[in-house]
Protein backbone atom coordinates (compact mmCIF):
# COMPACT_ATOMS: atom_id res chain seq x y z
CA UNK A 1 0.00 0.00 0.00
CA UNK A 2 1.27 3.42 -0.95
CA UNK A 3 0.35 6.94 -0.01
CA UNK A 4 -1.53 7.30 -3.31
CA UNK A 5 -3.76 4.37 -2.45
CA UNK A 6 -5.29 6.12 0.57
CA UNK A 7 -4.87 9.85 -0.03
CA UNK A 8 -8.25 11.49 -0.58
CA UNK A 9 -9.16 15.11 -1.09
CA UNK A 10 -11.62 15.05 1.83
CA UNK A 11 -8.84 13.83 4.12
CA UNK A 12 -6.56 16.80 3.47
CA UNK A 13 -6.80 20.00 5.49
CA UNK A 14 -4.89 23.11 4.43
CA UNK A 15 -4.28 25.05 6.51
CA UNK A 16 -4.65 23.46 9.90
CA UNK A 17 -5.65 26.00 12.51
CA UNK A 18 -4.21 24.31 15.61
CA UNK A 19 -1.24 25.95 17.28
CA UNK A 20 -0.32 23.20 19.73
CA UNK A 21 0.49 19.51 19.37
CA UNK A 22 -2.78 18.41 20.95
CA UNK A 23 -4.85 20.90 18.94
CA UNK A 24 -3.31 19.64 15.69
CA UNK A 25 -3.96 16.00 16.61
CA UNK A 26 -7.57 16.80 17.49
CA UNK A 27 -8.03 18.67 14.21
CA UNK A 28 -6.64 15.77 12.18
CA UNK A 29 -8.95 13.30 13.92
CA UNK A 30 -11.90 15.65 13.33
CA UNK A 31 -11.15 15.57 9.59
CA UNK A 32 -11.36 11.79 9.69
CA UNK A 33 -14.63 11.82 11.65
CA UNK A 34 -16.19 14.49 9.40
CA UNK A 35 -15.30 12.39 6.35
CA UNK A 36 -17.17 9.51 8.02
CA UNK A 37 -14.11 7.27 8.04
CA UNK A 38 -14.48 6.75 11.77
CA UNK A 39 -16.87 7.74 14.52
CA UNK A 40 -15.23 7.20 17.87
CA UNK A 41 -13.26 10.45 18.15
CA UNK A 42 -12.14 9.97 21.76
CA UNK A 43 -10.94 6.40 21.22
CA UNK A 44 -8.92 7.47 18.19
CA UNK A 45 -7.37 10.37 20.08
CA UNK A 46 -6.51 8.13 23.03
CA UNK A 47 -4.67 5.69 20.77
CA UNK A 48 -2.70 8.48 19.07
CA UNK A 49 -1.79 10.21 22.32
CA UNK A 50 -0.81 6.89 23.92
CA UNK A 51 1.66 6.37 21.06
CA UNK A 52 2.98 9.94 21.41
CA UNK A 53 3.71 9.38 25.08
CA UNK A 54 6.14 6.60 24.11
CA UNK A 55 8.06 9.01 21.91
CA UNK A 56 7.18 11.90 19.65
CA UNK A 57 6.39 11.17 16.02
CA UNK A 58 7.74 14.59 15.10
CA UNK A 59 10.64 13.75 12.79
CA UNK A 60 12.98 16.12 10.96
CA UNK A 61 12.51 18.76 8.25
CA UNK A 62 9.05 19.77 9.44
CA UNK A 63 7.50 16.31 9.06
CA UNK A 64 5.39 14.56 11.67
CA UNK A 65 3.79 11.14 11.19
CA UNK A 66 1.53 10.51 14.18
CA UNK A 67 0.24 6.96 13.94
CA UNK A 68 -1.56 4.29 15.90
CA UNK A 69 -3.15 0.90 15.61
CA UNK A 70 -6.68 0.83 16.99
CA UNK A 71 -9.89 -1.14 16.96
CA UNK A 72 -11.74 2.15 16.48
CA UNK A 73 -11.09 2.13 12.74
CA UNK A 74 -12.07 -0.43 10.12
CA UNK A 75 -9.54 0.30 7.36
CA UNK A 76 -6.20 2.04 7.05
CA UNK A 77 -6.72 5.78 6.87
CA UNK A 78 -4.48 8.76 6.21
CA UNK A 79 -5.17 12.39 7.03
CA UNK A 80 -2.77 15.04 5.76
CA UNK A 81 -2.72 18.46 7.37
CA UNK A 82 -0.44 21.41 6.78
CA UNK A 83 0.01 24.39 9.10
CA UNK A 84 0.97 27.87 7.94
CA UNK A 85 3.49 28.20 10.74
CA UNK A 86 5.71 25.55 12.34
CA UNK A 87 4.20 23.90 15.44
CA UNK A 88 6.19 22.60 18.40
CA UNK A 89 5.69 18.82 18.01
CA UNK A 90 8.76 17.71 20.04
CA UNK A 91 10.49 16.93 16.74
CA UNK A 92 13.81 15.06 16.58
CA UNK A 93 15.65 18.07 15.15
CA UNK A 94 14.10 20.45 17.67
CA UNK A 95 12.49 22.46 14.88
CA UNK A 96 8.80 23.08 14.34
CA UNK A 97 6.60 20.74 12.29
CA UNK A 98 4.31 21.82 9.45
CA UNK A 99 3.45 18.66 7.50
CA UNK A 100 1.33 16.19 9.47
CA UNK A 101 0.51 12.72 8.15
CA UNK A 102 -1.87 11.00 10.56
CA UNK A 103 -2.02 7.25 9.88
CA UNK A 104 -4.50 5.00 11.66
CA UNK A 105 -4.83 1.28 11.10
CA UNK A 106 -6.99 -1.57 12.34
CA UNK A 107 -5.19 -4.32 14.20
CA UNK A 108 -4.99 -6.86 11.35
CA UNK A 109 -3.39 -4.94 8.51
CA UNK A 110 0.21 -4.85 9.66
CA UNK A 111 1.90 -5.33 6.27
CA UNK A 112 -0.08 -2.61 4.53
CA UNK A 113 0.39 -0.27 7.51
CA UNK A 114 4.17 -0.68 7.47
CA UNK A 115 4.30 -0.18 3.71
CA UNK A 116 2.17 2.96 3.91
CA UNK A 117 4.38 4.49 6.61
CA UNK A 118 7.48 3.64 4.56
CA UNK A 119 5.83 5.16 1.48
CA UNK A 120 5.18 8.42 3.35
CA UNK A 121 8.77 8.45 4.61
CA UNK A 122 10.11 8.00 1.08
CA UNK A 123 7.79 10.63 -0.41
CA UNK A 124 8.70 13.24 2.17
CA UNK A 125 12.41 12.63 1.74
CA UNK A 126 12.17 14.94 -1.27
CA UNK A 127 13.05 18.50 -0.20
CA UNK A 128 11.33 19.95 -3.25
CA UNK A 129 8.09 18.12 -2.50
CA UNK A 130 8.21 19.32 1.12
CA UNK A 131 8.62 22.91 -0.03
CA UNK A 132 5.77 22.60 -2.53
CA UNK A 133 3.48 21.04 0.09
CA UNK A 134 4.17 23.82 2.57
CA UNK A 135 3.42 26.38 -0.17
CA UNK A 136 0.14 24.67 -1.13
CA UNK A 137 -2.91 26.86 -0.51
CA UNK A 138 -5.60 24.20 -0.47
CA UNK A 139 -6.36 20.47 -0.73
CA UNK A 140 -6.63 20.57 -4.52
CA UNK A 141 -3.10 21.88 -4.83
CA UNK A 142 -1.88 19.11 -2.52
CA UNK A 143 -3.66 16.46 -4.58
CA UNK A 144 -2.06 17.85 -7.74
CA UNK A 145 1.38 17.57 -6.19
CA UNK A 146 0.94 13.87 -5.45
CA UNK A 147 -1.01 12.92 -8.55
CA UNK A 148 1.09 14.84 -11.07
CA UNK B 1 3.75 -30.88 -26.38
CA UNK B 2 5.75 -29.24 -23.61
CA UNK B 3 3.78 -26.77 -21.51
CA UNK B 4 5.28 -23.27 -21.44
CA UNK B 5 5.31 -22.88 -17.66
CA UNK B 6 6.26 -25.63 -15.19
CA UNK B 7 7.40 -23.67 -12.13
CA UNK B 8 5.07 -20.84 -11.16
CA UNK B 9 5.45 -18.35 -8.33
CA UNK B 10 2.67 -16.19 -6.88
CA UNK B 11 3.50 -13.33 -4.55
CA UNK B 12 1.26 -12.83 -1.50
CA UNK B 13 1.18 -9.59 0.49
CA UNK B 14 -1.94 -9.96 2.61
CA UNK B 15 -4.13 -8.06 0.17
CA UNK B 16 -7.28 -9.44 -1.42
CA UNK B 17 -5.73 -8.79 -4.83
CA UNK B 18 -2.86 -11.14 -4.02
CA UNK B 19 -5.24 -13.89 -2.89
CA UNK B 20 -7.17 -13.58 -6.15
CA UNK B 21 -3.85 -13.75 -8.00
CA UNK B 22 -3.19 -17.01 -6.13
CA UNK B 23 -6.57 -18.36 -7.25
CA UNK B 24 -5.71 -17.54 -10.87
CA UNK B 25 -2.29 -19.15 -10.41
CA UNK B 26 -3.88 -22.33 -9.05
CA UNK B 27 -6.26 -22.51 -12.02
CA UNK B 28 -3.42 -22.04 -14.48
CA UNK B 29 -1.10 -24.47 -12.68
CA UNK B 30 -3.84 -27.09 -12.77
CA UNK B 31 -4.30 -26.66 -16.52
CA UNK B 32 -0.56 -26.67 -17.22
CA UNK B 33 0.26 -29.40 -14.69
CA UNK B 34 2.74 -26.98 -13.19
CA UNK B 35 4.11 -26.66 -9.68
CA UNK B 36 3.02 -23.57 -7.74
CA UNK B 37 5.00 -21.77 -5.06
CA UNK B 38 3.47 -18.98 -2.99
CA UNK B 39 5.87 -16.52 -1.41
CA UNK B 40 5.36 -14.00 1.38
CA UNK B 41 8.18 -11.61 2.16
CA UNK B 42 8.32 -9.98 5.58
CA UNK B 43 9.28 -6.48 4.54
CA UNK B 44 12.15 -6.03 6.99
CA UNK B 45 13.63 -3.37 4.70
CA UNK B 46 10.59 -1.14 5.29
CA UNK B 47 10.60 -1.97 9.01
CA UNK B 48 14.28 -1.06 9.19
CA UNK B 49 13.68 2.22 7.35
CA UNK B 50 10.92 3.12 9.80
CA UNK B 51 13.18 2.48 12.80
CA UNK B 52 16.07 4.36 11.17
CA UNK B 53 13.82 7.36 10.50
CA UNK B 54 12.57 6.98 14.08
CA UNK B 55 8.98 6.70 12.87
CA UNK B 56 8.88 3.35 14.69
CA UNK B 57 10.25 2.71 18.13
CA UNK B 58 12.13 -0.57 18.43
CA UNK B 59 9.27 -2.07 20.44
CA UNK B 60 6.88 -1.13 17.62
CA UNK B 61 9.17 -2.76 15.07
CA UNK B 62 9.13 -5.99 17.07
CA UNK B 63 5.36 -5.87 17.49
CA UNK B 64 4.65 -5.27 13.80
CA UNK B 65 7.18 -7.86 12.74
CA UNK B 66 5.30 -10.43 14.85
CA UNK B 67 1.99 -9.28 13.34
CA UNK B 68 3.33 -9.56 9.78
CA UNK B 69 4.80 -13.02 10.51
CA UNK B 70 1.37 -14.13 11.69
CA UNK B 71 -0.24 -12.63 8.56
CA UNK B 72 2.27 -14.48 6.39
CA UNK B 73 1.47 -17.81 8.04
CA UNK B 74 -2.25 -17.21 7.76
CA UNK B 75 -2.20 -16.28 4.06
CA UNK B 76 0.24 -19.02 3.08
CA UNK B 77 -1.89 -21.61 4.89
CA UNK B 78 -4.99 -20.29 3.16
CA UNK B 79 -3.45 -20.59 -0.31
CA UNK B 80 -1.98 -24.00 0.55
CA UNK B 81 -5.50 -25.22 1.37
CA UNK B 82 -6.86 -23.81 -1.89
CA UNK B 83 -4.10 -25.50 -3.89
CA UNK B 84 -4.74 -28.82 -2.11
CA UNK B 85 -8.47 -28.43 -2.77
CA UNK B 86 -7.77 -28.30 -6.51
CA UNK B 87 -4.95 -30.87 -6.47
CA UNK B 88 -2.12 -28.54 -7.42
CA UNK B 89 1.40 -29.38 -6.13
CA UNK B 90 2.36 -26.54 -3.85
CA UNK B 91 5.22 -25.07 -1.85
CA UNK B 92 4.92 -22.21 0.66
CA UNK B 93 7.88 -19.91 1.17
CA UNK B 94 8.15 -17.33 3.93
CA UNK B 95 11.19 -15.12 3.89
CA UNK B 96 12.26 -11.61 4.85
CA UNK B 97 14.12 -8.67 3.38
CA UNK B 98 13.47 -6.28 0.52
CA UNK B 99 10.35 -7.59 -1.20
CA UNK B 100 11.21 -7.20 -4.87
CA UNK B 101 14.83 -8.24 -4.27
CA UNK B 102 13.81 -11.45 -2.51
CA UNK B 103 11.27 -12.34 -5.19
CA UNK B 104 13.81 -11.72 -7.94
CA UNK B 105 16.40 -13.85 -6.12
CA UNK B 106 13.95 -16.71 -5.63
CA UNK B 107 12.89 -16.62 -9.28
CA UNK B 108 16.50 -16.91 -10.42
CA UNK B 109 17.59 -19.56 -7.92
CA UNK B 110 14.58 -21.81 -8.45
CA UNK B 111 14.15 -21.51 -12.21
CA UNK B 112 10.69 -20.02 -11.87
CA UNK B 113 9.26 -19.51 -15.34
CA UNK B 114 6.14 -17.46 -14.51
CA UNK B 115 5.57 -14.87 -11.78
CA UNK B 116 1.92 -14.15 -10.94
CA UNK B 117 1.01 -10.82 -9.33
CA UNK B 118 -2.15 -9.07 -8.27
CA UNK B 119 -2.63 -5.47 -7.28
CA UNK B 120 -0.57 -3.55 -9.76
CA UNK B 121 -1.90 -0.08 -9.13
CA UNK B 122 -2.47 2.75 -11.54
CA UNK B 123 0.45 5.05 -12.17
CA UNK B 124 -0.48 8.18 -10.23
CA UNK B 125 2.85 9.90 -10.13
CA UNK B 126 6.09 10.17 -12.01
CA UNK B 127 8.00 10.24 -8.74
CA UNK B 128 10.26 7.21 -8.38
CA UNK B 129 9.69 7.04 -4.63
CA UNK B 130 5.98 6.35 -5.27
CA UNK B 131 6.56 3.05 -7.05
CA UNK B 132 4.97 0.09 -5.24
CA UNK B 133 6.65 -3.25 -4.52
CA UNK B 134 4.40 -4.99 -7.07
CA UNK B 135 5.41 -2.43 -9.70
CA UNK B 136 9.08 -3.06 -8.91
CA UNK B 137 8.60 -6.83 -9.14
CA UNK B 138 6.85 -6.52 -12.49
CA UNK B 139 9.64 -4.35 -13.85
CA UNK B 140 12.59 -6.33 -12.53
CA UNK B 141 11.44 -9.98 -12.65
CA UNK B 142 13.78 -12.10 -14.80
CA UNK B 143 10.85 -14.16 -16.12
CA UNK B 144 7.43 -13.59 -17.72
CA UNK B 145 4.89 -11.91 -15.40
CA UNK B 146 1.14 -12.46 -15.29
CA UNK B 147 -0.85 -9.60 -13.75
CA UNK B 148 -4.28 -10.67 -12.50
CA UNK B 149 -6.97 -7.99 -12.64
CA UNK B 150 -10.56 -9.17 -12.92
CA UNK B 151 -11.51 -10.47 -9.47
CA UNK B 152 -15.06 -11.63 -10.31
CA UNK B 153 -13.94 -13.58 -13.36
CA UNK B 154 -11.18 -15.28 -11.35
CA UNK B 155 -13.55 -16.19 -8.51
CA UNK B 156 -15.94 -17.76 -11.01
CA UNK B 157 -13.11 -19.61 -12.73
CA UNK B 158 -11.73 -20.95 -9.44
CA UNK B 159 -15.13 -22.06 -8.19
CA UNK B 160 -15.80 -23.89 -11.45
CA UNK B 161 -12.72 -26.10 -11.04
CA UNK B 162 -13.42 -29.56 -9.58
CA UNK B 163 -12.32 -30.17 -6.02
CA UNK B 164 -10.17 -33.21 -5.26
CA UNK B 165 -9.79 -35.36 -2.18
CA UNK B 166 -6.46 -36.75 -0.97
CA UNK B 167 -5.25 -39.13 -3.64
CA UNK B 168 -6.56 -36.97 -6.44
CA UNK B 169 -10.16 -38.26 -6.60
CA UNK B 170 -12.58 -35.75 -8.01
CA UNK B 171 -15.20 -34.90 -5.37
CA UNK B 172 -17.69 -33.91 -7.99
CA UNK B 173 -17.68 -37.19 -9.90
Amino acid sequence: MRLHDVLERDLIKVPLNGETKIAVLEELVDVLVQAKKASNREELLSAIIARETLGSTGLVDGIAIPHAKTKAISSISLVLGITKKPIDFDAQDGKGSQLFFLVLAPEKEASAYVELLASIARATSSASLRRLLIAAKNADEVMNLFFD
Amino acid sequence: MNEPFKQMLVYLDGSEDSVVAAMAAIALALRLEAHLTAMYVINTKALGELVKARIFLEMEEREYRRDIEADADRYLNHVEKMAAQKGVPFTAVKTSGSVHTEVKRYVKENEIDLLVLGGISHIHSRRDEMVSESDRMMRTAPCPVLVVRDQDQIWDLFESLPNVLAGGIDETT
